[in-house]
């Protein structure tokens, strides 16, 4: 009987593990031969482990290949827009699940459907000449005020469908001890909003560590500006690509790092709130 | 007395009211800018010659006609978007539902499986072009060590030399990078149905195929509709990946329609900068996309009234 039940397990046990090789597989790869010569990257390709480790490559990326700048820059914008991201989603979350003024509806609805008008790259270059005129088209500055304030539609989804689960007798009480709309965001909602915060935090960080079209064209004359994925294409598309595969894998590896452990360590966070926003839309 | 107090309250609420509106107006004028000012840039330069020096000059239809008429490439990046979208959603749907039901079941260590198949997702698209095309390297890739140890293929395949191979490798690393979020979502679907369902469906005499094709599917319709339908228009956008991965090659036959019309706007891969006729292709583009919308929204649509009816 036991024996039985093991053997119908064993197919699904078996296609399960073929998809974790399938996905972890080329992470794997991409670690260890950040650890391999260039020698040994362009020559061998049937081994996964490297011959010798090689802790050179990292040295150098970031001390000549500037991956000390491009790290640096990539932490400074992903803060930026993960706090923007954050202040964003719950001030229009609450104020469109809590404020009662006209129009309301009709402002929702048309920051909903920019879910269909987006044209993804074909908007890059319109965006750079707006961030023109305010002289923000060659920082990193321009890529957070457009995403900050571009509005991302599905964390303000989760924004409001969380804020809207938080009863409004607490917000009540707080009126009539004379609470205005914008303390009672500040002193009761705000605190009472930790999950979300982190779902939209985590989001955030992901979409902007992982940007790359946006923050490359605002970085386009100016490598000491740009973020890390910026960087390692930046090395790719140079003639020196063959000679650089060992520099771009050390900082494939430093870019990958951060972002699967905060993966790994909040996964709960990461799939509720990727999953929750787009299928609600 | 009364009407002092409700006047009070009154105003109370307006202030209320007002602070709501002002706590959403920097974000709403930010939306505006962001999302509806560059439709409004790309209409106005989509009848002109602007290169982005040069005062631009109206020319009417005339970037229109060159697009529908006069540039082959546009519309076989067009073809190729829609090409490679197509068969790689043909496997990607399938494989990220069959998936989510193996992980909707209830068997020791399923959650160190969700974790991981999950993984591709968190990782930047150009990253994950820039590894495939290591992977796929002619001659010191991984892919073809493998298939050449396992005597699949004698000689290493050059696997960006032909259109063929290189729109493969493409579909095979988008395929890699978007299986695990479809896989969450209908994995989310499953979960909301309720065990009851299959168990009144055990009693009747119902097998594994037949629970999944007479409940399970029904059951998650309506959310695989959404979830198909950004699959489709998130794959019609893809950019990134094909950028980092083929950027065209060879020869810029596996250009997508979004690289092909980002090379424009940017002078990239030799071309001159044609704001103008960038829009114009712009323009083609977004009609199309909303075209896709319509038709698949309109389409769902009928299905749904055909099984009612």
């Amino acid at each position: 009987m036991k024996l039985q039940k093991y053997l119908r397990k064993a197919p699904v046990y078996l296609f399960l593990s073929l998809f974790f090789v399938i996905s972890f597989f080329p992470v794997l790869f991409t670690f260890m031969s950040s650890f391999k010569s260039n020698m040994e990257i362009l020559t061998t390709a049937n081994t996964i482990f490297p011959q010798k480790f090689v802790f050179e490559n990292y040295e150098k990326a970031w001390r000549m290949a500037d991956f000390s700048t491009y790290t640096k820059n990539s932490v400074f914008l992903s803060f930026f827009c993960v706090v923007g991201a954050i202040l964003s989603s719950t001030c229009c979350g609450y104020a469109f699940s809590r404020g009662k003024f006209r129009g309301k509806q009709a402002i929702y609805y048309l920051m909903i459907s920019s879910m269909f008008v987006s044209l993804g790259t074909l908007t890059l270059y319109p965006l750079l000449m707006i961030m023109k005129v305010i002289h923000l088209n060659k920082s990193l500055w321009g890529v957070i005020i457009i995403r900050v304030f571009g509005m991302n539609v599905t964390n303000l989804f989760i924004a409001r469908g969380y804020i809207s689960t938080i009863p409004t007798e607490i917000d009540e009480a707080a009126k009539i001890d004379g609470c205005s709309f914008f303390r009672i965001y500040y002193n009761i909602i705000f605190p009472l909003c930790k999950p979300l915060i982190a779902t939209v935090a985590i989001l955030a960080f992901r979409s902007s560590w992982n940007d790359y079209m946006l923050p490359m064209v605002f970085t386009m004359t100016d490598p000491k500006r740009m973020p890390l994925v910026v960087g390692i294409m930046r090395l790719k598309s140079s003639g020196a690509m063959a000679s650089s595969w060992n520099l771009m894998l050390a900082g494939t590896a430093i870019s990958l790092i951060p972002m699967m452990l905060i993966y790994l360590i909040f996964n709960r966070y990461f799939v509720a709130g990727m999953t929750n926003g787009a299928v609600k839309g | 007395m009364k009407n002092q107090s409700a006047a009070i309250r009154n105003k109370g609420m307006r202030q209320d009211n007002r602070q709501a509106f002002l706590m959403i107006l920097p974000f709403l004028l930010g939306f505006i800018l962001f999302s509806y000012v560059p439709i409004i840039y790309i209409l106005r330069y989509a009848f002109t010659d602007f290169d982005g020096y040069s005062v631009p000059n109206w020319t009417g239809l005339h970037n229109l006609q060159r697009v529908f008429t006069k540039d082959p490439d546009f519309w076989t990046s067009l073809v190729n978007t829609v090409t490679l979208s197509f068969f790689k959603l043909l496997a990607e749907i399938p494989l990220a539902l069959l998936l989510a039901v193996l992980l909707n079941q209830k068997l020791r260590g399923i959650g160190f499986f969700r974790v991981t198949l999950f993984l591709p997702a968190v990782i930047s698209a150009a990253i994950i072009g820039l590894i495939f095309s290591l992977l796929f390297a002619s001659f010191n890739g991984m892919v073809n060590s493998i298939l050449q140890s396992i005597g699949f293929i004698r000689r290493p395949i050059n696997w960006f030399s032909t259109k063929g191979n290189a729109m493969l490798v493409l579909g095979i690393a988008s395929v890699w990078q978007n299986y695990g979020i479809n896989m969450m979502f209908f994995l989310m679907a499953l979960q909301s149905i309720p065990e009851e369902i299959y168990e009144c469906a055990e009693l009747d005499g119902a097998t594994g195929l037949r629970k999944f094709f007479s409940i399970t599917l029904p059951m998650i319709a309506p959310i695989f509709e959404s979830v198909l339908l950004m699959a489709i228009i998130g794959s019609l956008k893809v950019c990134d990946l094909v950028i980092s991965l083929t950027d065209g090659q060879p020869g810029g036959q596996t250009e997508v329609v979004m690289t092909y019309i980002y090379k424009f706007f940017f002078g990239k891969s030799g071309r001159n900068v044609a704001i103008g006729y960038a829009s114009a292709m712009s323009l083609v583009t977004a009609v199309f996309l909303g075209l896709v919308t319509l038709v698949y929204v309109q389409g769902t649509k009928r299905i749904q009234g055909g099984v009612k009816g």
